[in-house]
């Protein structure tokens, strides 16, 4: 806990100090006498402080244990007591009150300054304790953030480069095959999806709007790859399209369905992904047809069976990651022998998005003459 | 019959250079006068030969694409398809007039679209070239002949909200059905009344009245939803002629306009 406290924390532990002398001395106002002692007192006091402080400093930085530090603190403000009791003397003498010094005298009454010199330390000792721990704190905390922050990325990064090698492999058949219309057509699907996640500038969430709009360039190189067979459904609630979402955690879920669900059937399958707002939240559905494995059960989302995979957990985590308590994901077979995946989220806007979307209200009578 | 139409490419790589001579070989009534290298020789050669048509790539070394056009004096500009494989410049591309402006890698559907754009302004680009008599297709399509089976079903064009592409067909949404068309994506767009649909993506055509949000995204392209919640994305190429639509639209959708009803 070597912390380095600033010069003015053993100024303000002297404050409460400083106020009970004062206090304490407020009776003796009346007496000259009495009041001229106090007064020197006090002053010694003051000007013990600065080497005590210096004192205890040092033997913080010198890392020297509490069982050396405190005796020494106590030997050494014991010390300075006797000394004040030898200026007191001093001050008698002067005042007239005494003749002499009297030696057998000077350990006498010391309490009046050295109980506020230890009170000092103890002040002084609990007051950078306390600076020291807070700032350990919030250095743990950031360093938590950061490492969140890593994982965060790291758990993102890992969606991509599958679905890159996949695509290649794609065009390369389409190549061999001679149908150059069709890879011509897939390599410009790729490109868009690449303009699309190299547009993100590295933020963990973005708007629905460009979740969808990435899920959509992404499933457009999969219906290029599996035409006929795969049919795609994508719908979304009115007024949702600038709630903020994590980045990619739609199209790890589409793959999902796909790589697992559709892709594997020899008739054509359908996905459904759907975004409706459910109560505070948000809630994002995304359903599939595929072959459901013997023995899943209904509510079987632990990922052994073949409707989920590295995805499912990876948007698992960091919907935790990012949200704590605040979210849920659910994922099984339902007894229509669908696959499903609802999640919800804390319902929000991305900061800043209402200037860049124009609505035109279905109730307005625009739309209703329209219609 | 006119004139063949002279056009020149201008890109700095050999392959994408290689890619539109073969694309433009292929058609009739295109004639290839000249390539250019670089931004610099294009600017001269450009000024000196005089093409109809040109496709110029706008990331090259020296001068960039949009300079060698901008310049050269309007009257001597040509019809220009520009190319770019990163985004950004679709508005200094059309503050230049451009025909098309095309995102690499291009698919031969969009390519062909370009082309159809910059063959149908020619007559009104050149001078010299006789107006044609009878401007074609000015009879919107009203209804879209479906074969089911034996059967051949008619779809009235006003019942349909969306139209996708599906490799070389193309599939009508109307009503809640779907019915396959054995016609290209871009073969229908050239037949639709452009007040009424909108060609919004390579492989999507949507009509006006059932979009009720636009949504930008960053990389300039958009997300529309429809009525029914149908989510549709939009390409950035699309954009400016997209919201001037939308926005044409407007008059007629004010409730106290006199053109309602």
């Amino acid at each position: 806990m070597k912390e380095q406290a600033s010069p003015l924390v053993p100024l303000l532990a002297a404050l409460p100090v400083c106020a009970c002398m004062t206090i304490l001395g407020l009776p003796a106002l009346g007496n000259s006498n009495a009041t001229a002692f106090r007064a020197l007192f006090f002053a010694a006091c003051m000007v013990w402080i600065v080497p005590l402080a210096l004192l205890q400093r040092a033997l913080w930085r010198r890392d020297v244990s509490w069982r050396i530090t405190a005796p020494l603190l106590l030997a050494a403000s014991y010390a300075m007591s006797v000394v004040n009791s030898l200026l007191g003397q001093r001050l008698e003498i002067g005042l007239g009150l005494a003749t002499g010094y009297h030696w057998n005298e000077l350990v006498r009454g010391l309490d009046g300054c050295w109980l506020p010199m230890i009170a000092f330390c103890a002040i002084h000792a609990v007051a950078v304790y306390y600076l020291s721990l807070q700032r350990a704190q919030l250095r743990l905390a950031q360093a938590l953030a950061h490492a969140r922050d890593t994982e965060l990325r790291a758990l993102r990064l890992q969606v991509n480069p599958h679905f890159l090698f996949n695509s290649l492999n794609a065009v390369s058949a389409l190549v061999s095959a001679g149908a150059g219309r069709d890879a011509n057509r897939m390599l410009a699907s790729v490109a868009d999806f690449l303009r699309a996640t190299l547009a993100h500038d590295g933020r963990h969430e973005h708007a629905l709007a460009e979740e969808l709009a990435l899920t959509d360039a992404y499933l457009d190189i999969e219906k290029a790859r599996l035409g006929e067979r795969l049919q795609l459904n994508m719908k979304a609630g009115p007024d949702l399209l600038d709630a903020a979402v994590p980045y990619l955690v739609l199209q790890p879920l589409a793959e999902n369905a796909i790589r697992h669900g559709i892709a594997p059937l020899s008739a054509p399958g359908r996905l459904d992904i759907r975004v409706e707002r459910a109560g505070a939240g948000l809630l994002i559905e995304v359903v599939n047809d595929g072959m459901r494995p013997d023995g899943a059960t209904a509510a079987d989302g632990s990922g052994s069976g073949n409707g989920s995979g590295i995805g499912l957990a990876n948007v698992a985590e960091r919907l935790r990651h990012l949200y704590g308590d605040a979210q849920s994901i659910e994922a099984g077979w339902r007894a229509d022998g669908r696959f499903q995946v609802r999640l919800t989220l804390p319902l929000r806007r991305v900061a800043g998005a209402t200037a860049t979307t124009h609505r035109a209200d279905p109730v307005t009578p625009a739309a209703r003459i329209a219609a | 019959m006119s004139r063949p139409i002279r056009v020149a490419i201008v890109d700095d790589e050999p392959l994408a250079r290689l890619v539109l001579r073969t694309r433009l070989a292929q058609r009739a009534g295109i004639e290839l006068v000249a390539e250019y290298a670089d931004g610099d020789s294009a600017a001269g050669g450009l000024a000196a030969l005089r093409p109809d048509l040109v496709f110029v790539d706008i990331d090259m070394p020296g001068k960039t694409g949009l300079e060698v056009l901008a310049g050269l004096p309007r009257a001597a500009r040509p019809m220009a398809i520009l190319l770019t494989a990163h985004d950004g410049f679709a508005l200094q591309a059309f503050a230049l007039a451009a025909i098309d402006y095309l995102l690499k890698p291009v698919d031969d559907e969009r390519f062909e679209e370009a082309l159809e754009r910059a063959r149908r302004a020619f007559p009104y680009r050149c001078a010299d070239v006789a107006t044609p008599a009878a401007t074609p297709a000015t009879e919107w399509t009203r209804t879209f002949t479906v074969r089911i089976g034996n059967r051949i079903v008619l779809v009235d064009a006003a019942d349909v909200e969306r139209i996708e592409a599906d490799g070389d067909y193309a599939t009508l949404h109307a009503q809640g059905k779907t019915y396959l068309v054995r016609e290209r994506l871009q073969a229908l767009a050239l037949r639709l009344d452009p007040a009424l649909f909108q060609r919004v993506h390579r492989s999507s055509i949507v009509r006006l009245d059932r979009v009720v949000e636009l949504r930008s995204l960053t990389n300039r392209d958009a997300l529309l939803r429809l009525r029914d919640g149908t989510l549709l994305r939009a390409s950035r190429t699309y954009m400016p002629a997209l919201t001037q639509a939308l926005a044409q639209r407007q008059p007629f959708i004010q409730p106290n306009s006199p053109s309602v009803i």
